[in-house]
C-alpha cells in the first residue's frame, strides 16, 4: 500500500477509534430473496415488465425462430449483424438464418468501429429476472461485451434455464466472473424537458425472445 | 461553476438570484420522480425492512471502513486493477493526469461522476491539453452551456428544448429542431464519435464491492457502459465511502437506489466490473485504475452524529421532497451537491466556515428523513451542524426590513377579518387575470416583483370556502 494509502487508512482508524486487527462485527443480516412463482407465471411477468420498459418481449416456439428473425430484419431494417457464439445461438443456427436473409455478419470480436456499424447484436441471456424485467449477461471471448452495446438493436434469446427469482441467485453465480451487465429495457434518457427518449448511447430497441421449455 | 472548492457559500445571496425558470422546471421533475417513486414503494411489501437493512449495512460498513478498504485494495489488485490513494483533490487530479499522460490520452470520455466534479477534474484535464467530454446527455448539455447541474439526476432540467437547440447550433454547428428526440439523436451521433476515438474513459462508481474488488456502475443512457467498455483505459475516481462488504449487500442497496431516484425498479444498465479484460476477445479496457478519494471523508467519520451523512447512496430523493430545494434549485447550494444532503455534506467537507449558511437552508420539516432509503437522520445532523457553526463561526441573524413587518401585519388583519378575506377571494382572480398563465404568475410590478424576480408565483386557484363547498359535494366513498 502506498504512503497516501497508509495515511488514509490511519486517519480512518483514528476517526473510528479502531486499531489494526480490531475484530470485525458480523455484517448485518440481508433480507431473504423473493420466491419464484410457477414457471409460466415467471415468464409472463418477465414479458410484461420488459414490454412496460418499452422493450419488445415474447415467447418464441421452436418453429417460430425463422419467421421471427425475418420479421425483425424487416421491421428494424437490419443489413449488418453481429452475434455471440453461444451453444443455444449455434443450435438455433441464428447466424445461418441471418445470412440466408441476406444479412452481412460481422465477427463479435471485430474492431469497435465495425461493431458500431452493426444494426443488430444477438446475445443469449445468462440470467433473467422477472420482477424487474432484467437480463443478465456475462462476458467471455465468445461472448464479447460490446455486442449488447454498440449495435442499434439488441436481441437477447432467453432459455428457461436462465430464470432466477432474485438478485441473490444471480450474484452468487456472477461474482466469480470479471464482468456482469444487468439490462432493463432499451437505453433511455429524460434529460431534455423530462421527455423519455430511447436510444441515447446504447441500443434504441431491445427484443427479448423466451424459448419454450427444453429448447 | 468554478472548479476550486468555494471559500464561502452565500446561500441567501445565491437563492435571490435564481432565474424564475428554475423552480418551475425543478418542480416538474421532482413531482414526476416522486409520483413514480410512490408507485414503486406501494408495490413493495418490505420497503421499510429494506430501508432498515440498508441503513444498518451502510453504518456497519462505515464503522469498519478501514477493514473493507484494505480488503478492497487487495481484491482490485488481485483482479489485475491498480489502486491509487488520494488524501485530497490535488492528489486525485495528479493520479488521473499521470495515468492520462502515460496512456497518451488526447481525449477522455466521462460518465456522470460526483467525485470528478468534487475534484474539478475537467479543468485540470483541459489545462494539461486533454479534452474531457461529459457523455451523460444532461451533463453534456451543461458542459456546452458552461454551467453547473441544477439537479443530481437531471442536471440540465432548467434548460428548455429551444435553448438546447440554440446551444447545439452555437457550440456544435449542428442544426436540429427544438424537439427532445431530434436533439438526443444529434447528441448520440456527436458522442458516438467521441466514444470511439477516446483513449481513456473516466467514471465514478455507485458501489465498490470489497469481497471481489468489483466496481458497480448504474446508468440509464448506456454512457457508463460506453466509457467503461470502449476505450482501452478505464479510470474510476471514487470516494472511500462507496465501499460495500459483499455482493449480498447489493441485493438490498440496488433495490432501493433506482426506486428512490427515478421510480424505476432497476436502472436500465447496472455494470459489475472486476479488473481489466482477461482476454482480447471479450472486449473491455486493457487497464483498470481505481483512484480512492478521501478528501475530508475520514474527518467526517470522526463525528459520531454527522458520520451518518456518509451512508448516502446519491439517489437524490431528498432533493425531490425538499420545499427549500424545490424553490431555489441546485445552484443556490453553491457546490456540486445540493438539497438536504448537500446542506449537511458540504459544511462537513468544506468546513463549517465555508458552509456555515447551509445548515440553515432548511425548514427542518423532515420530509427528507421520511424518504431517505438509507435513513440518514438529516434534520438531526442539520441541528448538530448548526451547533457546530454557532460554536465556531458566526452567522448573521435573520432580520426582516420594516416593509416586510408592515406587510405581515396587513396580511394578519385581512386573513383574520371574514368580510375582507371574502372580498379578497373575489377580487384576486380578476386582478391577476392579465398576469397568470398556466397557473403561474411570472411577472409582478414593483414592489411585488421581489417575489417574481426569484421564482414564479402560483396563481390563485379558488377561495377556500368555494373550494370546500365543491369538494364536499363529490362522492364521499369510492
Amino acid at each position: 500500500m502506498s504512503t497516501a494509502g497508509r495515511a488514509v487508512i490511519d486517519s480512518v482508524r483514528a476517526a473510528l477509534g479502531r486499531q489494526a486487527g480490531t475484530p470485525v462485527d458480523p455484517r448485518p443480516e440481508i433480507l431473504p430473496p423473493r420466491q419464484a412463482a410457477d414457471p409460466e407465471a415467471e415468464v409472463d411477468q418477465l414479458l410484461s415488465e420488459v414490454n412496460a420498459l418499452a422493450g419488445v418481449a415474447k415467447r418464441v416456439g421452436p418453429d417460430e425462430i425463422e419467421a421471427s428473425l425475418r420479421n425483425l430484419i424487416e421491421q428494424e431494417t437490419v443489413r449488418r449483424a453481429t452475434l455471440w457464439s453461444s451453444p443455444t445461438l449455434r443450435r438455433l443456427d441464428v447466424e445461418g438464418r441471418l445470412r440466408a436473409c441476406g444479412v452481412e455478419i460481422v465477427a463479435p470480436d471485430a474492431d469497435k468501429h465495425a461493431l458500431a456499424q452493426c444494426d443488430l447484436g444477438v446475445t443469449e441471456a445468462d440470467f433473467a429476472l422477472p420482477e424487474t424485467g432484467t437480463l443478465g449477461l456475462l462476458s467471455s471471448p465468445e461472448r464479447p461485451r460490446a455486442v449488447s452495446l454498440l449495435p442499434r438493436v439488441h436481441l437477447a434469446i432467453v432459455s428457461r434455464s436462465a430464470f432466477r427469482a432474485d438478485l441473490h441467485q444471480v450474484f452468487s453465480e456472477a461474482k466469480a466472473h470479471p464482468y456482469l451487465i444487468l439490462i432493463s429495457g432499451p437505453s433511455r434518457t429524460a434529460d431534455i424537458e423530462l421527455t423519455v427518449t430511447l436510444g441515447v448511447h446504447g441500443p434504441r430497441a431491445l427484443h427479448l425472445w423466451v424459448l419454450s421449455d427444453g429448447d | 461553476m468554478s472548479d476550486a472548492p468555494p471559500e464561502y457559500i452565500d446561500f441567501a445571496a445565491y437563492s435571490r438570484h435564481v432565474p424564475t425558470t428554475i423552480p418551475a422546471a425543478v418542480q416538474q421533475a421532482t413531482g414526476r420522480f416522486l409520483d413514480t417513486r410512490a408507485a414503486r414503494v406501494a408495490e413493495m411489501e418490505n420497503w421499510e425492512a429494506l430501508r432498515q437493512a440498508a441503513s444498518d449495512l451502510r453504518l456497519h460498513t462505515l464503522t469498519h471502513l478501514d477493514v473493507y478498504l484494505e480488503r478492497l485494495e487487495q481484491q482490485v489488485t488481485a483482479a489485475g486493477g491498480r489502486v491509487y490513494w488520494a488524501r485530497d483533490a490535488v492528489e486525485a487530479r495528479a493520479h488521473v493526469l499521470g495515468i492520462a499522460r502515460s496512456s497518451h490520452a488526447r481525449t477522455v470520455v466521462k460518465a456522470k461522476s460526483m467525485a470528478t466534479e468534487e475534484i474539478g477534474l475537467n479543468h485540470a484535464l483541459e489545462e494539461a491539453g486533454i479534452q474531457p467530454f461529459e457523455t451523460d446527455l444532461g451533463e453534456y448539455i451543461i458542459q456546452l452551456a458552461g454551467t453547473g447541474p441544477s439537479h443530481i439526476i437531471v442536471p440540465a432540467v432548467h434548460l428548455k428544448k429551444e435553448e438546447i437547440a440554440q446551444l447545439f447550433r452555437e457550440k456544435l454547428g449542428l442544426d436540429a429542431p427544438a424537439d427532445p428526440v431530434a436533439l438526443t439523436a444529434v447528441a448520440r451521433t456527436a458522442l458516438r464519435e467521441r466514444f470511439l476515438a477516446a483513449e481513456m474513459g473516466v467514471s465514478g462508481a455507485n458501489f465498490l464491492v470489497a469481497e471481489t474488488g468489483t466496481l458497480v456502475l448504474v446508468t440509464n443512457e448506456g454512457n457508463g457502459r460506453m466509457c467503461t467498455t470502449v476505450p482501452d483505459v478505464h479510470v474510476a475516481v471514487v470516494g472511500i465511502d462507496k465501499v460495500v462488504p459483499d455482493w449480498e449487500s447489493l441485493t438490498v442497496l440496488l433495490k432501493l437506489l433506482a426506486r428512490s431516484a427515478t421510480g424505476q425498479k432497476l436502472s436500465t444498465y447496472t455494470s459489475f466490473i472486476t479488473g481489466p479484460r482477461r482476454s482480447h476477445g471479450e472486449g473491455g479496457p486493457k487497464e483498470l485504475h481505481l483512484v480512492l478519494l478521501d478528501n475530508g471523508r475520514s474527518r467526517i467519520l470522526a463525528d459520531e452524529v454527522a458520520r451518518e451523512t456518509l451512508k448516502c447512496i446519491r439517489c437524490g430523493c431528498c432533493l425531490n421532497v425538499c420545499p427549500v430545494y424545490k424553490n431555489v434549485g441546485g445552484f443556490a447550494y453553491g457546490w456540486f451537491i445540493s438539497g438536504p444532503i448537500g446542506a449537511i455534506f458540504a459544511p462537513q467537507m468544506l468546513g463549517t466556515r465555508a458552509g456555515r449558511e447551509l445548515p440553515y437552508a432548511s425548514t427542518l420539516c423532515g420530509a427528507c428523513v421520511d424518504v431517505c432509503p438509507v435513513k440518514i437522520p438529516i434534520t438531526k445532523i442539520l441541528l448538530h451542524l448548526r451547533r457546530r457553526v454557532a460554536q465556531g463561526d458566526r452567522v448573521a441573524p435573520p432580520s426582516a426590513p420594516w416593509t416586510t413587518r408592515v406587510a405581515a401585519r396587513l396580511a394578519r388583519w385581512s386573513l383574520a377579518t371574514a368580510w375582507l378575506y371574502r372580498l379578497g377571494a373575489r377580487v384576486m382572480p380578476v386582478l391577476e387575470a392579465p398576469l397568470a398563465r398556466n397557473g403561474w404568475i411570472r411577472w409582478l410590478p414593483a414592489p411585488l416583483n421581489r417575489w417574481t424576480r426569484v421564482r414564479p408565483m402560483p396563481a390563485f386557484k379558488a377561495g377556500f370556502r368555494s373550494w370546500w363547498a365543491s369538494h364536499t359535494k363529490g362522492p364521499t366513498t369510492p
